[in-house]
This record gives structure tokens, C-alpha cells and sequence, in this order.
């Protein structure tokens, strides 16, 4: 697995994937999704997908492929390796989702949830498979959400595929727990050799899990505070433990899409900042004389007092 | 406010001497005043795609482009050299540094013509041109 391609930028999304086999472009094949990394504050999100041809599942099995999560990761490693070798009949491909990819979509002035983006990370890999050549026949999908609309959003997106969708599909189904054991693989890989695009000099790298309630995840989350620009880009703002963080601990920032009530928002903007100056609606000067449209479209205001 | 009895003395002397400095106007407002670690966080995670660069503060996704002040026009960054202890003190202004160009930043959506900071760049030209003197 060469995760060049996303350490390169490691500031947005990347893709990486295997050969496809050539079998899997001539006969009908299953495909498994699954992701890793959804719950922790630190480091990307991986979506993983993993094929084989129908006729080989039952040598896919006997590889011992079983869900990433009651594995070890020497014993992922493991398997990873055993699924490069069988890479005549076993391709895969991942979707490297950067954690700040994941914040400022999540941030976004029209936010974009995480079900959304994990649905249409999903759906773009299995695009790029079918893209690829590869005769897909069944679509096996691990989901943490309601199975059902998401079995029936992609069953009308890939007509002529059979999908199924299941909570706990990485211990059901083989063709899962190899996508599962591909993505937890780049996505400890990524996060252990995560580079800072930051200026920070040497970064402690023990950050534990990086879910939220680690403590070693907890105690680096104070330490790597700052109180103006918060966090560097490792961390996922759009966790309500980092957001906790900086409410308590950090300046506050407002934006102009703030849910903030008209009366408090009235009595900041009177606190005069460089951006009242280029604010329409700032200030309380007495205006005598109607302002023409050439200076509000401007935001340009006289300047009595500094 | 022009109503205070204290005055503001603003010392502009030192603008040839003053350093250029880069400037970031941001869309947002920052509850503080007084250094922030601009280059370590902000400069270092900055690009640029023809033009367009694009940041990110606080976990939003900034794009941005530089654009220079008006002809003939020069930015000032001012400092208050001493805090006045009151209404009636009066206040020392000084130019801490200068900038003839600065980046603007809009949440989410990318530079245009029409960004406000852009248009107001316009006006300069036009209070010349109504400000000059008519000859006869």
C-alpha cells in the first residue's frame, strides 16, 4: 500500500488503489465497503472497498479475513499482506477522507453531514470500481445508520446490482471485512506517520486512539491548543469535543453565519473591529443624510475616531 | 468619538521606515488583540491553485486572493503607544507597519469582482475625480 499520494497533501482527500485483477474485469464480481476511523477526533476517515470474483469467495474466506475490529494490528498487517497476495483475484481500492476535508465540509455554510459525505464516498468508489471494468454483480455495504434507505439509495443508483446493506456487515460477509481490514490498515498507517502541514517543529506523536473519551487523546487535545487558530488540520473541528475545547479555552470567533441572537449580535458589532469598517450594518453614527448605494454596496462608512 | 475632549495624535512619520508586512482580512471576527502565531498556522498551510488560495481557520474552508491598495495609496497597521487610562487622556497613534497589498479571505465561496473589498477599491479614483478642482 503506497500512501505517497496522500502524504504528499495530506490536506485533502485522496484516493489509492490496487491493480484490478484481470479476472475481475471478465467475470461477475462481489464488492464489500466498509470505513474506518469515523468516530475519532484526530486523523482522516478511510472508506475502503474490496473485490473478488463470485466464484472466488470461498478462497477469499479461507484467507481468514474477519472484522478489522477484533483484530490486532499485527494480525491486520497480516491479512493485508495475505490480500496483496492474492492480488490475481482480490483488488481493492480506499478513499482517504483528511481530517480537515472532513471539517470544512461538515463547516460548510450549507453544512454537509457525515452520513452524506460517508454515502457519496461510498458511492465514488464504487463508481471507480464499475469505471474500471470490473463486472460487479453484488454490492455488500457495512452501515452504522439506517440500513434500509441506504440499501435502497444505492440499489437505485447501481441498477442491475444486487446490495445489501447491514449493520455488522465486516463479520457477515468476508468481501467486508477484507474492505474493513484494507481501510484500518491506511488509516493506523496515516495517522502514525502523520506529517503537519503546520509549522510546529517536533509534534508529540502520542496522541493514543484519538477517540475522544482516550485520555491520552484527551491530555494531547489541551496541550496542542491554540488560542487563536485552535488546532493544525489533524483535528476534526467538527467534533463537539473539540468545539467544547475551544468555547472554554480558546478566543471566540464570530462568523457572519453565526446562530447568535440580534440583541447580543447588535451590542458586539458596537464594539468597533477592522471589520466593522467594511460592515453595512455597524456603528450607531446619527445619519442625517441618506448614504448613496455606491458606498453601502461597498460597505464604506466616513471615519470620525479611530 | 468626535464628542470626547481627549485627542488622538496619530504620528505617521515613521512610514518609510516601517516594515512591509503581509496582511490577512479574514471573514470573520477574532475576540483578540495582540500577536497570534500567523506563520506556523496559517502562512504554512496556505495554497494557492492559479491564484486562488485557499486556507483553513477554526476548521472553515477560506479562499482567498491578494489584491493591492489603490494607486498611490498605502496601507498603515496602527498601534496605540500608550493605553489611555481614559476618556480625556488624549491617544498616541503610531505606525507600527505598512502593506501596499493584502490578502482577503471569503468563507467558502471563491474571489470575485464583486466582493466588497474589491469594489471599495474603487473609490479612490472616483473622489479624485470629483474632488479636482474645475478649470475654467
Amino acid at each position: 500500500m503506497d500512501l505517497g499520494p496522500f502524504e504528499a497533501d495530506n490536506t485533502v482527500s485522496c484516493r489509492l488503489s490496487s491493480q484490478i485483477p484481470d479476472i475481475c474485469r471478465t467475470e461477475d464480481c462481489c464488492l464489500g465497503i466498509d470505513e474506518a476511523g469515523r468516530g475519532p477526533v484526530l486523523g482522516p476517515m478511510v472508506y475502503g472497498i474490496c473485490f473478488c470474483p463470485v466464484s472466488k469467495k470461498q478462497e477469499l474466506k479461507d484467507l481468514k479475513v474477519a472484522d478489522s475490529k477484533t483484530l490486532t494490528e499485527e494480525e491486520r498487517e497480516r491479512l493485508f499482506h495475505n490480500l496483496d497476495e492474492a492480488k490475481s483475484y482480490v483488488g481493492w481500492a480506499l478513499h482517504v477522507l483528511s481530517p480537515n476535508t472532513i471539517s470544512t465540509s461538515m463547516l460548510q455554510r450549507t453544512k454537509y453531514n457525515l452520513n452524506a459525505l460517508s454515502h457519496d464516498t461510498a458511492i465514488g468508489l464504487i463508481q471507480y470500481a464499475l469505471d474500471s471494468g470490473v463486472q460487479l454483480k453484488e454490492i455488500y455495504v457495512d452501515t452504522v445508520g439506517p440500513a434500509e434507505k441506504y440499501e435502497e439509495k444505492l440499489s437505485q443508483r447501481f441498477p442491475g446490482i444486487e446490495v445489501t446493506v447491514r449493520p455488522k456487515a465486516d463479520s457477515l460477509f468476508p468481501v467486508v471485512s477484507a474492505a474493513s481490514i484494507c481501510a484500518k490498515v491506511a488509516r493506523d498507517r496515516v495517522v502514525k506517520g502523520w506529517k503537519f502541514a503546520e509549522d510546529l517543529g517536533d509534534v508529540d506523536a502520542d496522541y493514543g486512539s484519538g477517540y475522544p473519551n482516550d485520555p491520552k487523546t484527551k491530555a494531547w487535545l489541551l496541550k496542542y491548543l491554540d488560542p487563536v487558530f485552535g488546532y493544525p488540520q489533524f483535528v476534526r473541528f467538527s467534533w463537539s469535543t473539540a468545539q467544547t475545547l475551544l468555547d472554554s479555552k480558546a478566543v471566540t470567533v464570530h462568523w457572519d453565519d453565526d446562530e447568535e441572537d440580534g440583541e447580543k449580535a447588535a451590542k458586539r458589532l458596537n464594539n468597533k473591529s477592522m471589520l466593522s469598517f467594511f460592515s453595512a450594518s455597524a456603528g450607531s453614527d446619527d445619519q442625517s443624510r441618506q448614504t448613496h448605494r455606491f458606498f453601502t454596496d461597498r460597505r464604506l462608512r466616513g471615519l470620525s475616531s479611530l | 468619538m468626535s464628542c470626547h475632549s481627549s485627542v488622538t495624535h496619530l504620528h505617521v512619520s515613521p512610514v518609510g521606515q516601517a516594515e512591509r508586512v503581509p496582511v490577512h482580512l479574514l471573514p470573520c471576527e477574532i475576540e483578540h488583540n495582540g500577536p497570534a502565531q500567523v506563520s506556523q498556522y496559517f502562512t504554512a498551510t496556505m495554497k494557492d491553485h492559479k491564484g486562488v488560495k485557499a486556507v483553513s481557520f477554526r476548521g472553515r474552508g477560506l479562499k482567498g486572493q491578494e489584491i493591492c491598495c489603490p494607486a498611490g495609496y498605502t496601507g498603515l497597521v496602527l498601534k496605540d503607544t500608550n493605553k489611555p487610562g481614559s476618556d480625556q487622556e488624549d491617544r498616541i497613534v503610531r505606525v507600527s507597519s505598512v502593506f501596499d497589498k493584502l490578502t482577503y479571505w471569503n468563507l467558502d465561496n471563491p474571489p470575485t469582482s464583486d466582493d466588497t473589498v474589491v469594489m471599495a477599491m474603487d473609490w479612490p479614483e472616483l473622489a479624485e475625480a470629483i474632488h479636482e478642482p474645475i478649470d475654467e
